[in-house]
């Protein structure tokens, strides 16, 4: 006599490779995901002012989803995808609750399934959060923490928030080669 | 879990197990044993290999046998079973939005009323204490669905479940609604089943208000409502967001408002009408107009984002549970054919109450 396991099965997805990253950002169509949490936006803004700065060549091109929930439905995600196709990288905002951050995974997800390398921007204390849905997505995606709390939308705060250890970091997701797990090779034991 | 048997393992043990596998929400549970879980499953009539839904974000499948392992573990009865699938089919239908509320910062919890026969036929509480501890349907079935629902899901918290405070209500908010004692047509009626059929409804709130009117006449009972429900529980109903509140009655209030020949309807637009909340001074205008911003708005945007349900005993306290960000979905109950021979075979008596019929 054994156990019956209350729990599901077949929980371990098989992980699929990362998008290859960029050589640099310079010159680059960089996309802006604004996921619908009102933080999204203030963060992307502060971030696109400094990209801009360092890269002056780049171009920018925003996608907003109205609603954080409108990316369960089919259309929302089509429609990510086929906006990712169109820039060369992307940038997503904002992982800062739990809901928020399983969606920033969905919508970096559909933009790597774009062939688009993305990476995603979370509140520190989402770490763990992104990094769960993310496996369960099917791939390790990329993110950066930030300093910015949950929900902070004061621009200005933001701004001061952002600093260029952030803007490095961002920089670093976007163009640091895959290693072997990101490639979704075999790791050797 | 562990390799070894369960019959070489302590009860202790074996909680030990489970507990370290996460499988468990903190307190003992009865291990899932083959035999339990065979006994559980008589209960159904479907085959246990059966898939009852997709939850989470994996979609993962959650089967008549996992169901009824979660229902063993804590601690139900097989003929709670049918009710089990239909809570299982509900937190699967996408209008739950459990994907959503399960993991989100707010700690939403399930909420569930129970309608219909079924509520006699398995002694779930509707009146005194209906939703407190003390009633084994009532404490046991909303355990079995929470502890199914991450066991499938696969959420814990700080992981994906980011509940920031965590809610008390999570796995333990259900009751019965008070229909015999309640004016107003069931619940489940006004959402479109039959009088006799039995039905599980989810709502996923993160407040609980208790509150009493002020005098016992229905015009306290509706401005002591108003001025009880918190300006941050905010409700309108949409496809993005269905947005609600739960406003629980007791028999006593209710039947004051059908004093005044308020049905619920009326109730709701009465909530509607005279419902408002302040405006923050940092809240932009939602348009381009440039006009000065109103001082106060709707604080329910529509009727759809109310429910209006009779639960409770005695008395005049009432209760609000909002906001909702889950559901409101109701799903018909579902008896196996054996189901009168099950009731027979595990009626639970409660005799607890030492002067019943001592004025006999």
């Amino acid at each position: 006599m054994g156990l019956v396991t209350p729990s599901s099965t077949g929980n371990d997805t098989e992980q699929k490779p990362l998008t290859p990253r960029v050589d640099s950002l310079d010159g680059k169509h960089i996309g802006l995901y604004d996921n619908g949490k009102p933080a999204a936006e203030p963060l992307l803004t502060a971030v696109q002012e400094m990209l801009a700065e360092r890269y002056p060549d780049a171009t920018f091109e925003w996608y907003h989803v109205e609603h954080l929930n409108q990316i369960k439905n089919d259309e929302e995600q089509a429609a990510v995808t086929e906006w990712a196709e169109d820039v060369d990288v992307a940038i997503g905002a904002i992982g800062d609750c739990g809901s928020c951050t399983k969606f920033l995974t969905w919508g970096i997800e559909f933009i790597e399934d774009a062939g688009t390398p993305g990476v995603g921007l979370i509140d520190e204390g989402f770490e763990l959060d992104y990094q769960s849905n993310a496996v369960e997505r099917g791939r390790p995606l990329r993110y950066k923490k930030t300093p910015v709390r949950c929900e902070t939308t004061d621009l200005e705060r933001v701004r001061e928030e952002v600093t260029d250890e952030v803007l490095d970091g961002i920089v670093d997701e976007l163009t640091r080669p895959l290693n072997d797990k990101e490639r979704a090779d075999p790791v050797a034991q | 879990m562990s390799q070894q048997s369960p019959d070489e393992q302590s009860l202790a043990e074996i909680n030990q197990s489970l507990y370290e596998d996460g499988l468990t929400d903190g307190l003992p549970v009865i291990p899932p044993t083959d035999e339990r879980v065979d006994e559980m499953l008589r209960g159904t009539d479907k085959p246990r290999d059966h898939v009852l839904g997709d939850l989470g974000n994996n979609e993962n499948v959650i089967t008549v046998e996992q169901l009824a392992s979660n229902a063993v573990m804590a601690g139900c009865l097989p003929t709670y079973m049918p009710v089990l699938e239909a809570g299982i089919r509900a937190l699967a239908d996408p209008d739950s939005n459990s994907i959503q509320f399960s993991v989100s910062t707010g700690s939403w919890a399930y909420q569930w009323v129970v309608n219909g026969p079924v509520r006699e036929a398995l002694d779930i509480e509707t009146s005194s204490g209906a939703f407190g501890p003390s009633f084994h349907a009532n404490q046991t079935i909303p355990r079995a669905l929470g502890i199914a629902y991450r066991n499938t899901a696969k959420i814990y918290p700080g992981e994906k479940d980011m509940g920031v405070m965590g809610n008390p209500f999570k796995f333990s908010f259900l009751a019965g609604e008070n229909q015999d004692a309640s004016p107003w047509e069931p619940y489940h009626v006004t959402n479109g089943y039959d009088e006799e059929d039995s039905t599980i409804s989810l709502s996923g709130p993160n407040g609980w208000v208790q509150w009493f009117p002020d005098e016992n006449n229905a015009e306290n009972v509706l401005r002591n409502m108003i001025e009880n429900t918190p300006t941050s529980m905010r409700a309108s109903s949409g496809e993005d967001l269905n947005a609600t509140i739960t406003h629980f009655f007791n028999p006593y209030n209710a039947e004051e408002l059908e004093k005044e020949d308020l049905s619920k309807q009326e109730v709701k637009e009465y909530l509607v009408e005279n419902s408002y909340r302040t405006l923050d001074g940092y809240e932009e205008p939602r348009d381009d107009t440039g006009k000065v911003p109103p001082r106060q708005t709707q604080q329910y945007a529509d009727t759809d984002a109310i429910n209006i349900i009779a639960v409770g005993g005695p008395g005049r306290v009432n209760a609000i549970a909002g906001t909702s960000i889950g559901g409101p979905v109701t799903k018909k109950i579902e008896f196996p054919d054996n189901w009168d021979a099950l009731l027979d075979e595990y009626a639970l008596e409660e005799n607890w109450v030492p002067t019943e019929g001592f004025y006999d």
